[in-house]
């Protein structure tokens, strides 16, 4: 099966994209503010992040939290609390943020100068899939060099970018890499 | 008729094993000879621990076979010579003379010297138990068989007449002395570079642990059945609910202290079992990704994590809990070597407490073997360094095993091994060890007073009957010792005065 699966599922398979594994492991190596937006210790963590230097304040800006400064100083301030959209915006442009500025740094553990990663790619789920349709996939791992797309296409929050990359690299896995479109986990560290 | 030949070739080179002292002798020649088992074990390229077995009566086979025979003969011979040089009649402890000993040869008046090893013969190839002017030969022609395969130092290959063990190196052998001990190079290099101060070079050891640790376990699964999983997908049960706080999974990690002593003056002796994790690696561990079951019995060939309902523990006044202290009520979420012990305990050999009931697991394949090379390579290092008294191993791989075992769940220190399952079941083994502990003592007649954290037990009476002291993993070392409660009953303070 050397293509793209079709229609996943149709048999009751069970499992995520492999690139969306992927953006989920590099999300949790970036870290950031466990708390969530919505408390006050965790709108104000965000904010300072997002408008401690003039630099992050332009990144913000670019990342879609368009408001006035006399606005975020009020929210600093205390004396008004964001809406719900803006509390979004301001999620969203926070791991925007986050995402650019980690990102060299984690490039640059994940190529480990050449080296690469161990990716573990846990497969599909079939226990819902009727017995005559199950098929053997094994456990792989697949050591990746190339991280510079992936992590690309990560920072920019590209997911059909992000998906070529990927499918770009478990290519490698030789005839059966269809089989690994769809995984229950994709495992590395950085 | 090739396959006759291949018969005959298989049947000429089939020989009988060489015959052993019994294995209380084979003790008694390395001990006059001052030798340790490490040492021996060292030369015979095995654990001490396999000397050990030897000794106690287990019997080697193949090529280790050959080398201790030839050990043991050389041992005797020197103790032999030794007894005769001694004037008075101190009668050697090995005088009576075996069949084929190298005092037994028919030929003396030649120059013909008997072999302790049997080495291939100059003419035929064959194993030969004699030398006639340094030449290995048989002297008997009917045993000799020139003329039938006389081409078969052709097929050897080399001249030389003794054999080296080699093992297999990527496309190529090499001999088996050259194969890396990674530990001793670590050592021998941290040594060198902070140019013999022991402390500066044990704190270098030390930090550099874990990504050594994750390299000899990378090594010892070289060729293994199973692959290690490292970052598997991981129930919600088994993540930490807060950033700093703990998942649901309960360790029975035992705090327990006797409630009552009989009245009087009693000597407390604190031992400390050794090695405790690094004993512990021997458990269960699920291979691959833990799978969710219900309403299932408990399968002896899977493992992981459980959700059971405790049984009742009514024997607290003597023996601690096998669940720990644990002040909840209702289900709890353990770990298999808990979950095993409390089956144990509850089966018809000890019959302590009912059967647990298990709710739901997610377990998976599992394997008692996973980290078995590991363990026995950092437990053979650690004997071997208390044998040598090399205090930078001790601290080297005690700071390997314990740091792996801490680090190789959600830890940032160790980021090549994201295994919290396996985690928890180590220390839970640790735990369920020490359990077993407190209870052989207790079954021994001593009074156990306290059993707490992973490695601590507090026992009255005379307990070196049950526990050997030392330091070796089976062994057990004194912490401290102190005396409790007040003289008022002087039959009772003298029955425990030692």
């Amino acid at each position: 099966m050397p293509q793209h699966t079709g229609e996943f599922g149709a048999y009751g398979a069970r499992g995520v994209k492999g690139s969306e594994a992927v953006a989920r492991q590099l999300d949790t190596l970036a870290g950031g503010i466990a708390t969530p937006v919505t408390t006050r210790r965790g709108l104000l963590a965000r904010l300072h992040y997002l408008t401690r230097t003039e630099h992050a304040r332009a990144a913000a800006r670019e990342a879609g939290l368009t408001v006035t400064d006399r606005t975020l100083r009020a929210w600093l301030a205390g004396g008004r609390s964001p809406s719900r959209p803006n509390l979004e915006r301001i999620e969203t442009a926070y791991r925007a943020v986050r995402r650019h500025n980690v990102a060299r740094y984690l490039l640059g553990r994940l190529n480990r100068e050449g080296r690469g990663t161990r990716v573990e790619l846990h497969p599909l789920n079939q226990s819902q899939v009727p017995r005559p349709r199950q098929r053997f996939v094994e456990f792989r791992t697949l050591n990746v060099r190339h991280w510079d797309a992936i992590v690309r296409a990560w920072t920019e929050g590209d997911l059909q970018a992000l998906d070529d990359a990927w499918t770009d690299q478990i290519v490698d896995l030789g005839s059966q890499w269809g089989q690994y479109e769809y995984v229950t986990n994709v495992g590395f560290a950085a | 008729m090739t396959d006759f030949e291949a018969i005959d070739a298989l049947l000429a080179g089939a020989r009988e094993e060489v015959p052993l002292p019994p294995p209380g002798e084979r003790r008694s020649l390395r001990e006059e000879l001052n030798l340790s088992q490490a040492q021996v074990a060292q030369a015979l390229g095995v654990g001490p621990s396999t000397v050990g077995g030897w000794e106690a009566g287990r019997d080697p086979s193949g090529e280790v076979r050959d080398k201790y025979a030839y050990f043991l003969e050389g041992a005797r011979t020197k103790l032999a010579e030794r007894a005769t040089a001694r004037p008075a009649g101190h009668e050697p402890p090995t005088a009576e003379d075996e069949e084929g000993g190298p005092q037994a040869s028919p030929h003396d008046g030649d120059d013909v010297e008997a072999l302790h090893r049997e080495q291939p013969c100059v003419l035929c190839g064959r194993p030969a138990r004699h030398q006639v002017a340094g030449f290995p030969q048989h002297l008997d022609p009917r045993e000799c068989g020139t003329a039938r395969t006389g081409e078969s130092d052709a097929r050897t290959g080399s001249e030389s007449v003794g054999t080296v063990r080699v093992v297999p190196a990527g496309r190529r052998v090499r001999t088996a002395d050259e194969s890396p001990d990674p530990i001793r190079e670590a050592v021998a290099a941290a040594l060198a570079a902070h140019f013999g101060d022991v402390e500066a070079a044990t704190a270098a050891l030390v930090a550099r642990a874990i990504p050594d640790a994750m390299a000899l376990l990378d090594g010892t699964r070289r060729g293994g059945r199973y692959d290690i999983v490292a970052h598997p997908w991981i129930p919600d049960v088994l993540r930490k609910q807060t950033a700093r706080g703990s998942d649901r999974i309960w360790e029975a990690r035992p705090k327990w202290a006797r409630p009552e002593l009989p009245t009087g003056r009693h000597q407390v002796t604190a031992l400390d079992i050794n090695g405790a994790y690094l004993s512990a690696l021997k458990t269960h561990l699920p291979i691959g990704q833990l799978e969710h079951s219900s309403g299932f019995d408990h399968d002896r060939r899977r493992a992981g994590v459980h959700l059971i309902t405790p049984p009742a523990w009514e024997h607290d006044a003597v023996l601690p809990n096998p669940l720990g202290n644990r002040d909840e009520p209702g289900p709890l979420w353990v770990t298999e070597p808990t979950l095993r012990l409390l089956l144990r305990l509850s089966g018809p050999k000890y019959a302590l407490c009912d059967p647990p009931e298990i709710h739901e697991s997610f377990t998976s394949g599992a394997t008692e073997n996973l980290l078995e090379k590991f363990r026995v390579a950092l437990k053979e290092a650690r004997e071997r360094a208390i044998a040598e008294g090399d205090e930078v191993t001790v601290e080297y791989v005690k700071a390997m095993y314990s740091k792996f075992v801490s680090t190789m769940g959600e830890s940032n220190y160790n980021r090549e091994l994201y295994r919290p399952d396996w985690m928890h079941l180590i220390r839970s083994q640790a735990f369920a060890n020490l359990w077993m502990k407190a209870y052989k003592a207790h079954e021994e007649g001593l009074v156990v007073v306290r059993a707490m954290g992973t490695d601590e037990l507090h026992v009255l009476g005379e307990w070196r009957r049950v526990f050997p002291e030392g330091r070796g993993v089976s062994e057990v070392k004194v912490k401290d010792t102190y005396t409790v409660g007040c003289d008022t009953d002087p039959v009772a303070a003298d029955e425990h005065g030692g």
